[in-house]
């Protein structure tokens, strides 16, 4: 509802696609609320770092090969299907280095990480070496930029993050019993790995969703922060994920307003320090956890 | 004729490849060797932390001091360290994240302050590109002498910061092996012995933040967390001891950052393009590649190994 009021009030103040803008990345924000709440109950939040990372190959890879193609580099639909694809083998390879004696889950992401981002780095590289490449504005992904977006990335992504949040809506049930506990959902008859790869698909399909506007080095501050914030509130799990939402959707929304109006500054820097400071201030806020006391 | 080409290629290496080189092997030295104690104590974590968030110090340094003030940098990285570190306390204490989503949100919103400060007020006074944050710019290494000076007046002031730290970092890590190995593998023994870990742990994580803040501008963050974590888990399936830990993880490190080198720098005109490819990348990517690589090599070896002992028995 802020978003709202956020997009009602600004639209007349500034150029025709701004509300489209404004909508896009309230839609975002919102699911990367609902999705960080899940990702975080379930403990997953930093492998939204390591897809966002990881998803700069494969848009790189799609550029190159649409290029090659014909189909033109900068091909929305092309760039969201190669960022999904190294995201979701990112994510896959870092549980399996985890298991390896001696490398742990810390280890695993950061080793996965260097991959994944330095074949990115060198790819992006090889691109911007390219005149078409340095045109095809991929540098605005490091660190987003809302005002980079074509009306094509605009729907591209206004609809994988709806897709998303219809998903989370009509699986809340069963991914709420999986996120809190996973024993519990096992009683209950519910089918635990196909339900974790549904997860995992919705983390991949937000940050991929967020990429053009967070940027890939920040879009992580988007699935947590609102998510921990929402948290600190307390309430059932309903409340929780609706607050992260809307803080989600806030934040994201103030972010692109803000890096409008002072010009310089990325769309993602933006939106993490709003979605921080809201973080920050619900934590001091709510009634501090003390050991005994029922809070 | 030859020897004329020769003799340009001579000086094209001593100037151009041999410094780039140069500093991107002390880098390694700096940051694995530290990245050994912290993937020991299974805290890479904590690197990737430390890297992100002292940027807004970083930028702040040479916002107030002026561009190439090593002082200011180190002061400002110091300050955003240090109020990273509170802050990623006071979220471990009022809230019941998990240790890694805390330290999460509080990196993020460092390293986007630093990007920030860096678009608005940076872009004339501080000569340091956003996309340079994170590959680095090791290929600007080379060594510029000035027309009427010494070759080493045009030696890179990153390259001197980093051969300072690389030092600091090896001294150290002699002196203390025995003390830093003790907090590392049994940190209850090492308070009985009288080792103080209240005592080492700060220190410990200072001297990490000193390699970690002298490489960054030189090689970027994706670098410094590949160089803190890879090397040692490289040689994490075949050291038997500490000291073959840190002499696989150095020596399989060196190799690679000169194959990640040169493949960016020349391969790409071995391949008949002219643009030269990321190095800081190029390393990167290898050095992730290396780790399941080094694992399978042990695997491999191993189940060599078994079938003949059966035959023979």
């Amino acid at each position: 509802m802020i978003a709202c009021c956020a997009i009602a009030s600004s639209a007349p103040l500034m150029g025709a696609n701004t509300s489209l803008v404004l909508a896009a990345s309230a839609i975002f924000g919102a699911t990367a609320g609902a999705v960080g709440t899940l990702a975080l109950a379930r403990r997953r939040s930093l492998l939204a770092d390591v897809a966002a990372h990881a998803s700069l190959p494969g848009v790189c890879l799609a550029f190159l090969a649409g290029e090659a193609l014909g189909l033109g580099g900068r091909n929305p639909l092309l760039l969201l299907a190669g960022a999904c694809v190294t995201a979701l083998l990112a994510t896959w390879s870092v549980p399996r280095l985890a298991r390896l004696r001696g490398v742990g889950s810390d280890g695993a992401i950061a080793v996965t990480l260097s991959f994944f981002f330095g074949l990115g780095a060198v790819l992006l590289s090889l691109i911007q070496s390219h005149e078409s490449g340095a045109q095809g504005g991929l540098n605005h992904l490091l660190y987003g930029n809302a005002a980079a977006t074509t009306h094509a990335d605009l729907m591209t992504v206004t609809t994988v993050a709806l897709a998303a949040i219809v998903l989370v809506a009509l699986f809340f049930k069963e991914l709420a019993a999986l996120c809190f506990d996973e024993q519990h959902a096992a009683v209950l008859g519910i089918a635990v790995r196909p339900l974790d790869l549904l997860l995992l698909g919705l983390l991949v399909a937000t940050v991929v969703a967020g990429m053009q506007m967070a940027g890939i080095v920040l879009v992580v501050a988007m699935m947590i922060a609102p998510a921990a914030a929402a948290r600190a509130m307390r309430g059932s799990l309903t409340a929780v994920v609706s607050v992260a939402a809307a803080i989600g959707a806030t934040s994201a929304t103030a972010g692109v307003l803000i890096s409008r109006s002072a010009g310089t500054v990325p769309t993602g820097s933006a939106m993490t320090l709003v979605a921080a400071g809201i973080f920050l201030i619900s934590m001091l806020a709510a009634p501090s956890r003390r050991r005994g006391v029922p809070a | 004729m030859s020897g004329a080409t020769g003799q340009d290629l001579a000086r094209e290496l001593l100037q151009f490849d041999m410094p780039v080189l140069a500093s991107a092997l002390l880098a390694l030295t700096a940051c694995a060797t530290m990245g050994n104690w912290l993937v020991l104590r299974k805290e890479s974590m904590t690197g990737d932390a430390i890297a992100h968030s002292v940027l807004p110090g970083i930028v702040a340094g040479f916002l107030v001091a002026g561009r190439h003030s090593l002082v200011a940098m180190f002061i400002g990285a110091a300050i955003a360290g240090a109020l990273a570190v509170v802050l990623a306390n006071l979220v471990q204490r009022r809230t019941r994240l998990e240790s890694g989503a805390g330290l999460g949100i509080v990196f993020s919103a460092f390293f986007a302050l630093g990007v920030a400060l860096l678009e608005t007020q940076g872009a004339r006074q501080v000569d340091l590109d956003p996309g340079c944050v994170l590959f680095g710019s090791l290929e600007t290494l080379f060594i510029a002498p000035p027309p009427d000076g010494h070759w080493l007046a045009g030696v890179a002031h990153e390259t001197w910061v980093l051969a300072a730290a690389a030092a600091l970092v090896t001294i150290l890590s002699l002196l203390f092996s025995k003390e830093l190995a003790a907090l590392c593998f049994d940190r209850e023994h090492a308070r009985v012995a009288g080792i103080a870990p209240r005592a080492l742990e700060p220190a410990m994580l200072f001297v990490t933040s000193l390699a970690i803040v002298a490489s960054f501008e030189a090689v970027g963050s994706l670098l410094v967390v590949a160089l803190l974590a890879c090397p040692s888990l490289i040689a994490a399936p075949h050291a038997r001891s500490l000291r073959a830990r840190f002499t696989i993880s150095l020596a399989a490190g060196g190799v690679l950052t000169i194959a990640g080198y040169l493949l960016a720098a020349h391969a790409p005109a071995a391949l008949g393009t002219s643009h030269s490819l990321n190095a800081a990348g190029m390393i990167a990517l290898l050095l992730g590649a290396a780790v399941p690589v080094s694992f399978m090599l042990l695997r491999l070896s191993a189940s060599v190994r078994r079938p003949i002992s059966r035959r023979q028995a």
